[in-house]
């Protein structure tokens, strides 16, 4: 079942480079470079508005026209921004699956499921309508929905959240698609349920060798699954890395401060109050020159109003880093700060 | 599902039977005696009381109601004053001839009202265009449509009868009449959930499945254009069916407006019963019909009222 990831030579399941969004000149995603290896699972976090789902929906190709997009995406080696409509159309599901945030909406609420999972196989691989139909029931059992044939009669309405999001996943994950881009999906369902997910999408991103990008405001999730985590923060990114090496050296102040809040939700005492980070993240118009963070930020100084800071190396940023880590994976690590905390600044860092 | 059908076609005999009484009350307070209109040079008080005697209008009103009460509920829908027929027998014809029309004023008005909101949900350009085109036809009374194509496609262009009568070359002024009255609010109807639909998550979905765009239109947008469009349609088709009296008059279509209007004039009150009980009838019936077609096309609505 488990289909072979594309050879290396077609480059990464996603490589981002200068991607801008801007939606009526007023950028909410600023010039964004990112990669996902085949078999990486790259978890973006970020507050609402950081611009992360509109990064993921340029990178699925969904946002509306009226958005302005720049920066080249590849995906597999493939930019469909550079192949015509109808091409693009053909190959962007056996490219890219994309998962959304809310799967009751993201589901055609008048047609079975099954039939909504069947039409990839007669579009895309010209099958017949039974054969279809029966592909369906075993993608559907694919993403371990019990009694499959049943699920696949039922409409959206009649699931529950948990095997709505499953059966956007087998959708997403129909046509053996490199990359993968959840936004969000575990947001709207119950804890239990959301671990269930995040198990299964673990699983089939291992079997299938897809990589993954998952987009998340939750620490939790990021703890459970990343390999690789990037933060971003009005528009930018501001921190990547290995997901243990950002959790025990966080750079930037703010990834500092979501890893705060993470262990004082975690770990705090009743009645103690939780860490907050003051302030809130800039909307879109009243962004300007300098740092984003920098309104929000204990280290400010001048050069942060001034000068927005460019995503450097580890190295560079922190100084000398202090030994090498458990992982030592320290390629491609990078922070945009001009007060990057070094290592002996960092003790609240946390351990997970 | 079946429970909730009965429970409709129980409100929907409650609502016929109401019908029916307030109509009954109502043929007593508008004033005229029925013996002097149906022999108006008879100027013999005897002759007058002899009428009234035959017609029974001289019993208490009471008697009057159960009497008529007691003939409806066998079928019965008694006999007309005027023409000395049952009623049966003569809003018989007049309803199929009305239902002709009533069809074909739905047809138009769907291909119509249809395709203008597809239009304007598609090309966000001509949509002033098209909404200007909807106040337009909004704010034109049903009779004035009427007459203005009667007068242009009839006396001016010779291409449509004036001469009025029910047949295949009569219907087509009349039905047009109705499409273009009722297309509005088709268009507005169908470009809000088209619009909606258009901008929804599952498009988004199907986008991001590759499928082509046509395939998307017809699979998964028009599909939840439908269901709206059905209750229109069934509120309608029911409408037309008790009457499209303007149309009728306006062009002469022997329909059952144009009885209902006839008999009133001559206060011929059990066919003016019987057209009020026939309307009411079909008003119940074709939105039940599209209830039923919604919940097949819409498999939200079959668990919502269960």
């Amino acid at each position: 079942m488990s289909a072979a990831a594309p050879p290396a030579a077609a480059g990464p399941a996603l490589r981002v480079t200068g991607l801008t969004v801007a939606y009526g000149g007023l950028p909410a995603v600023d010039n964004v470079s990112l990669q996902v290896r085949h078999g990486q699972v790259v978890v973006l976090i970020g507050e609402t508005s950081s611009g992360k789902s509109s990064l993921a929906l340029a990178v699925a190709r969904l946002l509306p026209a009226a958005a302005a997009v720049g920066g080249l995406v590849e995906i597999a080696g493939t930019d469909l921004a550079a192949l015509g409509a109808k091409q693009a159309r053909r190959q962007r599901a056996s490219l890219v699956g994309y998962i959304a945030q809310d799967a009751m909406a993201a589901l055609n609420p008048v047609l079975p499921v099954g039939r909504q999972l069947a039409e990839m196989f007669t579009v895309h691989a010209g099958v017949s309508r039974a054969a279809a139909a029966e592909r369906a029931v075993g993608e559907l059992a694919r993403v371990r929905i019990d009694r499959p044939r049943q699920v696949a009669r039922a409409y959206p309405h009649q699931l529950s959240g948990g095997m709505r999001q499953r059966v956007m996943i087998a959708m997403a994950m129909a046509l053996s698609p490199p990359l993968l881009i959840a936004d969000e999906p575990t947001t709207a369902l119950d804890v239990s349920t959301q671990a269930e997910i995040l198990a299964l999408v673990g699983g089939l991103q291992a079997e299938t060798g897809a990589g993954v990008l998952w987009i998340t405001h939750d620490m939790g999730v990021v703890a459970e699954l990343a390999d690789w985590v990037a933060v971003m923060y009005a528009g930018r990114l501001v921190e990547q890395g290995p997901v243990q090496e950002v959790f025990d050296h966080p750079l930037h102040p703010y990834t500092e401060g979501l890893l705060r809040t993470r262990r004082d939700l975690r770990a705090g005492r009743p009645g103690e109050p939780l860490y907050q980070i003051a302030g809130s993240p800039p909307g879109l118009t009243a962004r300007q020159g300098g740092c984003g963070f920098a309104p929000r930020c204990s280290r400010r100084t001048g050069v942060c109003d001034t000068t927005a800071p460019d995503l450097r190396p580890a190295e560079a940023a922190a100084g000398s880093s202090g030994g090498p880590s458990p992982r030592s994976d320290t390629a491609g690590r990078l922070a945009a700060c001009h007060h990057p905390l070094s290592d002996d600044s960092a003790k609240t860092a946390v351990t997970v | 599902m079946a429970r909730t059908m009965i429970r409709r076609l129980g409100f929907g005999v409650i609502a016929v039977l109401g019908v029916a009484v307030l109509s009954f009350l109502l043929e007593f307070v508008i004033p005229g005696d029925p013996a002097r209109a149906i022999a108006p040079r008879a100027q013999s008080a005897a002759v007058l009381r002899n009428i009234t005697i035959q017609l029974h209008l001289n019993r208490p009103l009471i008697i009057q109601f159960l009497d008529y009460f007691g003939q409806l509920f066998r079928g019965n829908l008694g006999t007309s004053y005027v023409q000395r027929q049952s009623v049966t027998s003569l809003i018989g014809p007049r309803l199929a001839t009305t239902g002709e029309l009533a069809l074909a004023g739905v047809i138009a008005e769907v291909i119509l009202g249809g395709g203008l909101g597809i239009v304007a949900a598609l090309y966000p350009r001509v949509r002033a265009a098209v909404s200007a085109v909807n106040l337009t036809l909004l704010a034109l009374p049903q009779f004035v449509v009427g007459l203005l194509l009667l007068l242009i496609f009839g006396f001016k262009l010779h291409l449509a009868p004036v001469t009025g009568g029910a047949g295949p070359a009569e219907i087509v002024l009349p039905a047009l009449t109705l499409g273009l009255v009722g297309a509005p609010w088709y268009a507005q109807i169908v470009a809000d959930q088209m619009g909606d639909s258009l901008a929804s998550a599952y498009v988004r979905t199907a986008v991001a499945k590759g499928l082509p765009d046509r395939y998307i239109l017809w699979r998964h947008v028009l599909r939840n254009v439908l269901s709206p469009a059905i209750t229109m349609i069934g509120m309608d088709l029911g409408a037309y069916l008790s009457g499209v009296v303007t149309v009728e008059v306006v062009f002469g279509w022997p329909g059952i407006g144009l009885l209902a209007v006839d008999s009133l004039q001559d206060l011929d009150r059990p066919v003016v019963m019987g057209t009020v009980i026939v309307g009411a009838v079909a008003v119940v019936f074709f939105n039940l019909v599209a209830d039923v077609l919604r919940m097949y096309v819409d498999p939200r609505t079959r668990e919502e009222q269960a």
